[in-house]
């Protein structure tokens, strides 16, 4: 058609003609594409990533993960495999402490132990000074991670003592191919060779020693053929090849990327608030082009067809600003990221995570204006001759059809975000990601409602408070309240996404903290506070005895002996075909046993009787009411497992419940002590103590006992402080951007009243108002707004932590109002920010320039 | 070509209640030149915006060219306006971020017109005297110049009727007396119906007809011998 040139035209017109108030419109979608961008494009930098290094990540083709030593049996089917051309090797890690001369207190560290000569079979483990492994690790040598040389006060050439053995640091170790999927890493790295590992007594029969067996397929074997081969020998075990440690990671991937693009969405439509506020503003100045346009013969659709490219450009730049600020978003990601992951997604921004925000942005931006291109219709060409006249009373019926168009509008746009977040969230189900959409734009409508809400009443009681305060306000503030009301000030708008910045910002952070401090709150009292991992029979006695010897000792220490050991049968069905309402049941895990005399504290029996005197020749087993349920065992039961080679038989006696506020391991089967003898048996201790003795207990501990890890609960909590934090910090640099899309749609409300207040400081001026004067004018009114804004976010966000609290942590929220009183100071500095930003221009008009130009 | 029955137009603002036009009635023949006059707020300019369709009529009928327009929707109306009508503003009512030209093109581009659509703009423009002033926008013209773009507009689509909101009224005598000779040449050589809203009596002279406006009614149609005698 011919008028698409024209309409082309005067759309592109229009805009440079507004160039200063369109801007801060395209940046304020530029923000929200950006950190749709940068969360989209690393994810898929990243996964791109890891399916390139698939065998990398793994560090093999396939691996086993054992739980305890292997077989002779299991060591043979390897073996088998390596004949037929295929390599294995073993990799073991482990929780120690290690210790050196310069550090008083010994250090809680993961020790990895690998063959030097053949791990890893893909990638390479990255040492300072470059180094190559075989050539870094002896059986005298370690190479651990750098925070270890800090804590401990030692250089490369040291030496440090594992397991009671003495070995010299000969690298630092900055990369290992398999760390993201052997979990996140708990405490520093100590690297040794299996040569080494030997020469310590870390591991011994029946103690925790998870240990992976990993595997270099030769072509000749296919790998599906050998996974299964494997799962057979190793039915405990967890058998996976590199392409299934792939799929887990990314799945955990997938799983971040949709709710960081959730809180990207936010940002987006704060944004897109923002287009509609200015485009609506922007359509009532452009009233009499309309009416004109109408007048000579346009349709309403032609009008709207300039809008509706308007909008477009407005959209398209905003989205390609907004790619351009994403790919800085996906370089700061990796650097965010470091200290846990050692992720290096240095792959630049890829066409489709780009082309994904553009669309977002654009779609985002169009549902939005929605209403504004709407009311285009409504325009009369009439509207040359009289100004603002409401033609008549507004009859019902039109009345009527006018709410009907309002909330057709409204539908389409929360059906549109809803199938934008639908869309982003992505995922193999689709039933999950509707449910997870739906719940997020409800929840984001209701508080968008309510932030409205909260700001027309506000703005109402504040016009009420200042007509009837009996207090003599300054004429500044007065002034400066004034301006909240001017025609176009859109008060309302920017109150509603300044607002909805601040509550999601603010959440994350009241709920973070909460959890934080729910945490470390510390464990209540009676609940043990140090553990002893890898006591074995004949340091037991010893162990006790230094135990009862510590100071700020606070309760009994408790040794809990434990046997490993796989499930045989049940009254008689073997396992494998053991069913529970008629589904068959596979609990041929391994099951850790336990033994006491008397019933552990924090336990109370729900069904049968503790033992008082054991029968000799009979055993008798306690099971938890979890095992029990999921088991569908009873008083009587005949339980059979199987414990190094040696078949172990017991009947249900009691079933048990544990308070988890008192014991934290899960003990599902407590059997008669006697059941258990002649088996190796590691004893675990849990001991409550005061915290400032523990470090003593630690370096007691390691004197006598070098192979017992003593884990403090307090260390612990750091660690996961330390990984919610970071979690806690990506969301909240994310959530960030909806503040920025908020202040931007103010600087655009500014820049867009900038005539009026042109005008008006060039009459203050004319009447010998100083510069400072309307300063502080203006001042008030940004001020005014970003406190109000800070205020209702906050009061939002306390609700919305409240609610996140109860349901998620099952916590109560904590209020602490410092953290509020800061969000809403902030608040209100970033919105004076930038209304200034966007009139300082203003302050600098001559009065005669303007008043010639009238 | 025109016919106006019975027609008022009443504004209820909520707190008053204004009529502005009490029961006109009026029907101008194809080809003539009307003047309607009037003191200020008799109802003229409401009358004009009426005919072409820019506002609603409250109750009463307007047939153009054989078509009652009052029930019209909105975008029929456009059409027709595109089609039939040339409308010229006391104010001009240019579109500010289009250029001379492209401002004549403008409604020959709305109705999808393909021809000689650009050459005749040029043509028009040739013939308001501003061909030198194609390509400015319409800040950067005078008053005059500004109202003969908007005459060259009203006249692109060749309108069967040319509705005239004072044309003159804002324009120095030089100035009305050129738009004015660009009226009535183009009402001889085309045929065009002319109705045209003045207070001057000295244009209203050479109208064929002139209708006189008070309160919202019409007072007086005084026709010009020759024209009666027809
Ligand atoms: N929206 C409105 N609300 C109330 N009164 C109105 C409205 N529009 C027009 N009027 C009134 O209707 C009357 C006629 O207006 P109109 O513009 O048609 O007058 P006019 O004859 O063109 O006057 P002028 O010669 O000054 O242009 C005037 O008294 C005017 O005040
Ligand atoms: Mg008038």
């Amino acid at each position: 058609m011919k008028f698409n040139r024209t309409a082309l035209k005067i759309a592109w017109r229009e805009s440079r003609a507004s160039a200063g108030k369109f801007l801060f419109v395209i940046f304020a979608v530029a923000v929200g594409v950006g950190s749709l961008t940068g969360v989209r494009g690393f994810s898929q930098a990243l996964a791109t990533m890891l399916l390139r290094e698939a065998r990398t990540l793994m560090a093999a083709d396939v691996s086993v993960r054992l739980l305890a030593v292997p077989t002779p049996e299991q060591l043979k089917v390897v073996a088998s495999f390596d004949q037929r051309g295929a390599q294995s090797t073993r990799v073991t890690e482990t929780l120690s402490m290690v210790s050196s001369r310069n550090a008083e207190n010994p250090a809680f560290v993961s020790v990895k132990a690998v063959d030097p000569a053949v791990y890893p079979f893909y990638g390479a483990v990255k040492f300072d000074p470059p180094a190559s492994l075989a050539a870094t690790l002896t059986g005298e040598t370690t190479a651990v991670s750098g925070d270890l040389l800090i804590r401990l006060k030692v250089g490369i050439g040291d030496s440090i003592r594992v397991g009671g053995v003495d070995f010299k640091i000969a690298a630092i170790v900055t990369g290992e191919p398999d760390r993201l999927i052997s979990g996140p890493a708990v405490g520093p790295r100590v690297l040794l060779s299996r040569e080494g590992l030997a020469r310590t007594e870390l591991i011994r029969l029946g103690s925790r020693a998870p240990q992976r067996i990993l595997l270099k397929v030769p072509a000749s074997i296919p790998l599906p053929q050998m996974v299964e081969e494997l799962k057979k020998s190793f039915p405990d075990d967890q058998v996976s090849d590199y392409k299934q440690a792939n799929q887990n990671v990314t799945r955990s991937l997938d799983f971040a990327t949709s709710f960081l693009s959730l809180i990207s969405l936010i940002a987006l439509i704060v944004g897109g608030v923002g287009v509609a506020t200015a485009m609506h503003a922007h359509l009532k100045q452009k009233m009499d082009s309309i009416a004109i346009m109408k007048s000579i013969g346009a349709r309403s659709s032609q009008v709207v067809r300039i809008y509706v490219i308007q909008t477009l450009m407005l959209g398209l730049a905003g989205g390609i600003l907004g790619v351009v600020i994403g790919s800085g978003v996906q370089h700061l990601f990796p650097a965010i990221l470091q200290k846990y992951f050692q992720v290096k997604a240095d792959i630049p921004l890829l066409p489709a995570s780009a082309l994904q925000g553009i669309v977002a942005g654009l779609l985002t931006t169009l549902l939005f204006t929605l209403p504004p291109l709407l009311s285009i219709q409504k325009i009369k060409p009439g509207v040359i001759f009289r100004r603002d006249m409401p033609d008549a009373k507004t009859g019902w019926r039109e009345r009527l059809r006018d709410g009907r168009g309002a909330a057709l509008s409204g539908l389409l746009i929360v059906v549109g975000l809803g199938a934008l977040a639908v869309w982003l969230i992505g995922g193999a189900s689709r039933e999950e990601a509707l449910r997870i959409g739906s719940i997020f734009t409800g929840g984001l409508l209701a508080s968008l409602l309510l932030l409205a809400g909260a700001a027309w009443i506000l703005l109402r009681l504040l016009r009420l408070f200042v007509a009837v305060t009996p207090w003599k306000l300054p004429s500044t503030l007065r002034h400066g309240i004034a301006n909240l009301y001017r025609p176009g000030s859109q008060a309302e708008s920017i109150l509603t996404s300044l607002g909805i910045g601040v509550m999601f910002t603010l959440t994350v952070y009241l709920v973070q903290h909460s959890m934080l401090s729910e945490i470390t709150a510390g464990a209540p009292p009676g609940m043990s506070n140090v553990f002893l991992l890898d006591i074995t029979e004949e340091q037991r006695p010893r162990i006790a005895e230094m135990l009862s010897k510590q100071p700020g000792l606070e309760k009994t220490p408790e040794l809990l002996a434990t046997v490993s050991s796989r499930m045989v049968s049940i009254d008689g069905v073997p396992m494998e075909n053991y069913q529970v309402n008629g589904k068959p049941r596979r609990f041929a895990g391994r099951r850790i046993l336990t033994s006491a005399d008397a019933l552990p504290v924090g336990m109370t029996i729900t069904q049968g009787t503790w033992w008082k005197h054991p029968k000799a020749g009979e055993d008798w087993v306690s099971v938890s009411d979890w095992i029990a349920r999921a088991l569908n065992l009873h008083i009587g039961s005949k339980i059979e497992w199987l414990a190094f080679g040696k078949p172990l038989r017991a009947t249900v006696t009691s079933i048990h419940r544990i308070d988890p506020h008192r014991i934290s391991s899960r003990i599902d089967f407590i059997l008669t002590p006697q059941a258990l003898q002649g088996l190796p048996t590691v004893y675990y201790g849990a001991v409550r103590m005061k915290p400032d003795s523990v470090a003593a207990l630690q370096r007691t501990a390691y004197e006598q006992f070098p192979t017992v890890t003593v884990l403090n609960m307090a260390d612990i909590i750091e660690r996961v402080q330390e990984v919610v934090n970071q979690v806690a910090f990506v969301i909240r640099f994310i959530s960030l951007f909806a503040i920025l899309a908020g202040a931007t749609i103010l600087a655009s409300s500014v820049a867009g009243t900038r005539f009026r207040r042109v005008r008006e400081v060039v009459i203050f001026k004319t009447l010998g108002a100083t510069r400072g004067r309307i300063v502080k004018i203006f001042s008030a009114e940004f001020l005014i707004l970003g406190t109000v804004a800070g205020l209702m976010g906050s009061l939002l966000a306390i609700a919305f932590s409240m609610v996140v609290m109860k349901q998620l942590i099952k916590v109560d929220y904590r209020f602490s109002p410092l953290p509020i009183l800061i969000a809403i100071a902030l608040t209100a500095l970033i919105a004076a920010a930038a209304g200034w930003l966007a009139s300082f221009r203003i302050l600098g008009q001559k009065p005669l320039e303007v008043l010639r130009g009238e | 070509m025109i016919d106006v029955r019975g027609l008022t137009k009443v504004i209820d603002t909520g707190t008053h209640r204004v009529d502005i036009l009490k029961g006109i009635d009026f029907s101008v023949p194809k080809g003539q030149f009307v003047a309607i006059m009037g003191s200020s707020g008799s109802g003229k300019s409401t009358l004009l915006g009426l005919v072409a369709g820019l506002d609603s009529a409250s109750s009463g009928e307007i047939w153009l060219d054989g078509e009652e327009i009052t029930k019209l929707p909105e975008d029929k109306l456009a059409v027709l306006r595109g089609r039939k009508i040339g409308f010229v503003f006391q104010s001009y009512q240019l579109i500010p971020t289009l250029t001379a030209e492209e401002n004549v093109l403008l409604p020959y581009e709305l109705v999808g017109g393909n021809g000689d659509g650009p050459a005749r703009a040029k043509q028009l423009l040739d013939e308001v005297g501003l061909s030198d002033r194609r390509d400015h926008y319409p800040v950067q013209l005078s008053g005059g110049e500004q109202q003969r773009v908007a005459l060259a507009r009203a006249f692109m689509v060749r309108p069967a009727i040319l509705l005239a909101d004072e044309p003159t009224g804002n324009l120095d005598s030089a100035n009305g007396r050129h738009v004015l000779d660009l009226l009535l040449s183009l009402n001889a050589q085309q045929g065009t119906t002319l109705v045209l809203v003045t207070h001057d009596q000295q244009l209203a002279s050479h109208a064929a007809r002139i209708i006189t406006l008070q309160d919202g009614r019409v007072i007086e149609d005084w026709m010009k011998r020759e024209d009666v005698m027809k």
